[in-house]
């Protein structure tokens, strides 16, 4: 085949050394990136997954069809029934109110449980992680129900009607955090012992959890389920299962999203260089080819098979050396990441495939096109005759391809428009104020130096190349900062939540009386509260002076139960106003109304909105609200939320409880016992288990991040590398000419170093012109962050442009200076 | 075999319009030998990029073979020079990729031709660089260059072969010898020969001259 000889000599001579590099280390960055984020994902999401011990949960209050089960099992979904009650647990005089879960056999569906037969154990080799529950006959019980009962592992206790072995302890249950009700010890018993233990009474609060996974149609059962569900059952996600995690979570996921796609733009910012400079190096044959009488057609079907060939070749190598580059990666980094991550699905190979072929194609095959239709001479002179609206058409066909892969990839509006965008001000940018700066630096640069004279004198005079290449380093610096900046933000949000000391307990319905006994019993084990909240507990009686239930056709969970209801005169930390007006000094105290701001989604729920009237009741008095705003809360803060806050001076008259967070470490857990035993109707909610989940996921999402943002940033060497390249024969050429003349090493290095470091300096400044709009853009509709200036882009982006492009430019024509020019001349 | 009537060539550039050719008429029969001398910038290039069909003339007409190349698109001068036209450039114009051999064989290949590969080996010993086949242009010097680009032309044995100065960058032994190359061909095959050279020797073996000065053809006649 001719074309594969033709690509062949090229590479032995030489001319492919650059695109067929660039083609490699984009495809390989592309597909190592993309492995690596869809692997993270993907272990994201069993994580989300465990968290709910399920892929989807159905919750209810009553018993589930048994339709609903069969079905399942027809279509292969897997299934497991829960249940959660309050269960009196009794073994000689002592007993404990616990918090019993009866799980059937094939529970958890997700994740594992963790058991142990050692009380307290914190050590992992004491622990052990099974996907099973308790067999007939045996509970496995929370470490403090042993010293509560005062029992030891293997003894028998009652729970109901029944007698029951205490067989394991229990650690942690993958879905344990998901619900913060729990109060008592927790027990986890077999389904089958429900009958046995006759605990469930008709009436009896009850919490019925379906947990689902798996299934050839998962999606098709759920679609199935979704309409027979009534209002006393709902679906929850992975998402919903853990709010604090969720948004972390999702986060940590934009993020890979948005490396992959920045990956993606490097990689075609790379390839469109490096094309452009092949295509560059290609006229003469086009023009030979040409001139010994071969048709256009010929001419471009010869190319096509080339480029095909080359996009191949290229691209497979890339994908090998990707994989092999995520797999260093991962194991460079094994001991920070103990999760083993899934394996990838077909996406970021395809991913990397077409990073290479499309911008292999997209960029090289618009340059030639046109070529073969010109006459041989026109085009050896290189005076084609076509305007620029015909060259710019002809350059956005790479940068569609390029736009049509960010799209896909991330199929998200919003990151590829503000990526899109934001380069698009960049090269625009670039052009213009490029070619004034150039300009002037031409007009006026006979006033500096000859170095400086020269080099000024030479950008303008190779203004295309010069932009080109400006546009090159800016696009790369620009997307390099947006990464950057975006991963700090987000390691900034999380930060909390690596606090090793963040709140990891809240104690609520502390009685006044009981304050300053609790108060001593913190004390003494020299722990520090988040502070102390009061609050009071009252009902919903009227909404708009009607009835609730003639209002809300739901029995809605907020009417049900009794309401924690809280005052303070500043908004809390984390909460924002989204509808009226937060009270502000001016705001009446001892109003006929009292004014109330509601949770954004409670007020939804309950059909209410600003200047609406609740009537509560508190300890069988009433009074009056009118509703002056709504707020959002913050769930990625482990402090206290309230849905209903008032202003000081209308609850403080009724009797009020207390509440506090606090950070109780492993070794003192037993305080939570003590507090129990002296004070029983103190309810204690322990989320210890799941922030230090949590905290393992963060650190695991922030090295992935890190690891990308590295990769990321050997891509943008890659480009820059690129741009580089793309002047540097003829540089090299007009060096070797100035060296015969004569010039001295500082001069032609010197002028090097100005050129390139005067190119990456205005790349820099313009680079963060576009990383600042499109991290604005990002921030607002991609990660919800606050909008805010970055003024070390400014500063940063100018000085680092200038110096590594001015390196990198003057450590490539350093051959001029080294070398006989002859030499330097026929290597060329 | 190739009539030219009247053409000019005008280029616009940044100081106005210049005209490089004016008026030049001409005809060459199959199998002549013409030579075009005249002074460095007269346009003796830019005449023989004309009359090879890899440039149009402002105005006027040339035709290959009884047909008008200046109407044709450039598809149809494609075909004319497949089928006819040898170039060999002032500048050579060798691929900087490809070694003197490869060169030689491409448009060989490109013709489909099956021993490509020792056809060219065979020009490149005729014009005397049976030792430099596998150098790259950059290792070879301009009058080797020059050999290479001439074998080139040679091996796909057109009808009619251009070459702009020819021997240009050769001593007078070696140069003599690619002149009785280029003559052979034309007495053995018939080559039609258009040649632009300096050399007085070169042209004088040309069965005609035409003479430029300024663009404008000042004499063509029979070296009889
Ligand atoms: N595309 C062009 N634009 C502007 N001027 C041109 C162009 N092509 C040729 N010329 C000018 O036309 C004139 C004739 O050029 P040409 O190359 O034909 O000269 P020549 O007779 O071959 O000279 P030499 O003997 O030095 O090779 C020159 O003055 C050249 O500068
Ligand atoms: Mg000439």
């Amino acid at each position: 085949m001719l074309a594969f000889k033709m690509l062949l000599r090229s590479w032995r001579g030489g001319q492919l050394r650059l695109i067929f590099a660039s083609l490699v280390l984009a495809v390989a960055v592309v597909t190592s990136v993309a492995l690596l984020a869809e692997r993270v994902e993907r272990a994201l999401i069993a994580e989300s997954s465990s968290f709910l011990a399920a892929d989807l949960v159905v919750r209810s209050s009553k018993p589930f069809n048994p339709q609903w089960l069969q079905r399942a099992a027809e279509e292969g979904v897997r299934t497991a029934q829960t249940v959660s009650f309050a269960s009196m647990t009794y073994h000689g005089d002592e007993m404990h109110l616990a918090s019993v879960k009866a799980v059937e056999s094939s529970y958890p569906l997700r994740g594992a449980v963790k058991r142990s037969q050692t009380p307290f154990a914190t050590d992992e080799a004491d622990i052990e992680l099974v996907t099973q529950g308790p067999a007939r006959g045996e509970l496995w019980v929370d470490s403090r129900l042993l010293p509560l009962l005062d029992i030891q592992l293997g003894d028998a206790i009652e729970l109901g009607d029944g007698s029951f072995t205490v067989s394991q302890i229990l650690i942690e249950e993958p879905d344990g955090g998901s619900s913060f009700s729990m109060f008592g010890a927790r027990i986890l018993m077999n389904w089958q012992d429900l009958d046995k233990a006759a605990v469930i009474q008709p009436g009896s609060r009850v919490n019925y959890r379906l947990l689902l996974a798996d299934g050839d149609d998962f999606e098709g059962y759920v679609d199935w389920l979704k309409p027979q569900l009534s209002v006393h059952e709902r679906l929850i996600t992975p998402d919903e299962a853990q709010a604090s995690i969720a948004s972390t979570m999702d986060r940590g996921r934009r993020f890979l999203l948005l490396a992959g796609s920045i990956g993606v733009v490097l990689a075609g910012i790379a390839l469109a260089l490096a094309s452009h400079h092949f295509a560059n190096g290609q006229t003469l044959q086009v023009a030979l080819l040409k001139s010994w009488g071969i048709a256009a057609r010929r001419v471009r079907s010869l190319y096509l098979q080339q480029i095909v060939l080359l996009g191949v070749i290229g691209s497979v190598i890339g994908l090998v050396l990707g994989w092999a580059f995520h797999q260093l990666l991962i194991s460079a980094v094994r001991e920070w990441l103990p999760i083993a991550l899934p394996m990838a699905g077909p996406r970021p190979w395809i991913t990397g495939m077409a990073t290479g072929m499309l911008c292999l194609a997209g960029f090289t095959l618009p340059a030639l096109w046109h070529l073969p239709a010109q006459s041989p001479l026109a085009v050896l002179r290189r005076d084609t005759p076509i305007n620029n609206l015909n060259a710019a058409a002809r350059g956005s066909l790479g940068v569609l391809a390029v736009a049509l892969l960010l799209f896909w990839y991330s199929n998200n509006l919003w990151l590829s428009l503000a990526i899109l965008l934001g380069f698009a001000l960049t090269a625009m940018a670039s052009i213009a104020v490029g070619l004034l700066l150039l300009r002037l630096g031409k007009t006026y640069g006979h006033w500096m130096g000859s170095i400086w004279r020269l080099a000024l004198s030479n950008l303008w005079r190779r203004k295309k190349p010069s932009l080109i290449q400006m546009v090159g380093f800016s696009g790369a610096i620009a997307l390099l900062m947006i990464m950057v900046v975006v991963r700090t933000s987000l390691i900034d949000e999380w930060r909390w939540q690596l606090a090793d000391d963040a709140p990891n307990h809240f104690l609520v319905n502390v009685a006044a009386h009981e304050l300053d006994g609790v108060k001593q019993l913190i004390d003494q084990r020299e722990l520090e509260t988040a502070g102390w909240y009061s609050m009071v507990r009252g009902r919903i009686t009227l909404l708009n002076n009607l009835p609730p239930a003639d209002v809300v056709p739901e029995d809605h969970e907020s009417l049900r139960r009794e309401l924690n209801l809280s005052w303070t005169r500043d908004l809390p930390e984390g909460n924002k106003v989204i509808q009226g007006q937060w009270w502000d000094d001016s705001t009446p105290q001892n109003g006929a109304l009292a004014p109330v701001s509601l949770e954004e989604d409670i007020a939804k729920e309950l059909g209410l909105k600003l200047g609406d009237t609740i009537q509560f009741s508190v300890g069988g008095l009433t009074f009056d609200a009118v509703i002056t705003s709504t707020r959002s809360l913050n769930w990625d803060n482990m402090t206290p939320n309230f849905y209903f806050l008032f202003p000081e001076g209308y609850l403080e008259e009724y009797p009020r409880t207390h509440m506090t967070s606090l950070y109780i470490p492993a070794e003192e857990k037993l305080l939570v016992n003590d507090l129990l035993r002296k004070y029983p109707t103190v309810q204690v909610i322990e989320l210890d288990k799941i922030i230090d989940r949590i905290r393992t996921i963060v650190s695991q999402v922030t090295r992935g991040l890190e690891m990308m943002t590295l990769l990321i940033l050997g891509c943008g060497i890659v480009v820059m590398f690129a741009a580089v390249s793309l002047s540097m024969q003829e540089r090299l050429q007009e060096s070797a000419i100035l060296r015969t003349l004569g010039s001295s090493r500082r001069l032609i290095l010197g002028v090097q170093w100005v050129e390139f470091s005067t190119l990456g300096l205005m790349a820099g400044l313009l680079a963060a012109l576009g990383a600042e709009f499109a991290v604005a853009m990002l921030q607002r509709f991609m990660f919800s962050l606050p909008f805010n200036w970055h003024p070390w882009l400014w500063m940063v982006g100018p000085v680092a442009g200038g110096l590594l492009v001015g390196v990198l430019g003057v450590a490539y024509s350093r051959k001029a200076v080294t070398q006989p020019p002859l030499q330097v001349l026929n290597s060329l | 075999m190739i009539d030219v009537s009247s053409i000019s060539k005008q280029v616009v550039t940044s100081e106005g319009t210049l005209c490089i050719l004016d008026n030049i008429n001409l005809s060459v029969q199959a199998g002549e030998t013409l030579a075009i001398v005249g002074a460095s910038g007269s346009g003796k290039s830019t005449l023989l990029g004309i009359l090879a069909g890899l440039d149009l003339p402002t105005s006027g007409t040339v035709s290959i073979n009884g047909e008008d190349i200046t109407a044709m698109d450039e598809e149809g001068r494609a075909a004319v020079r497949a089928g006819h036209v040898g170039f060999v450039f002032q500048s050579f114009h060798l691929l900087p990729g490809l070694t003197a051999l490869e060169n030689v064989a491409l448009p060989l290949e490109l013709q489909g031709v099956s021993d490509a590969l020792q056809t060219a080996a065979h020009y490149l010993e005729r014009v005397g660089l049976a030792a430099r086949v596998g150098h790259y242009p950059r290792q070879l010097s301009g009058g080797e260059q020059q050999r290479v680009a001439l074998a080139r032309a040679f091996a796909c044995r057109p009808t009619i072969l251009f070459a702009d100065e020819p021997t240009g960058n050769l001593d007078t032994g070696t140069g003599a010898k690619i002149n009785d190359l280029l003559f052979d061909l034309n007495q053995e095959e018939g080559t039609t020969l258009i040649l632009v050279t300096h050399e007085k020797t070169l042209a004088a073996r040309c069965g005609r001259t035409l003479e430029l000065q300024a663009g404008r053809q000042i004499n063509s006649g029979n070296n009889a």
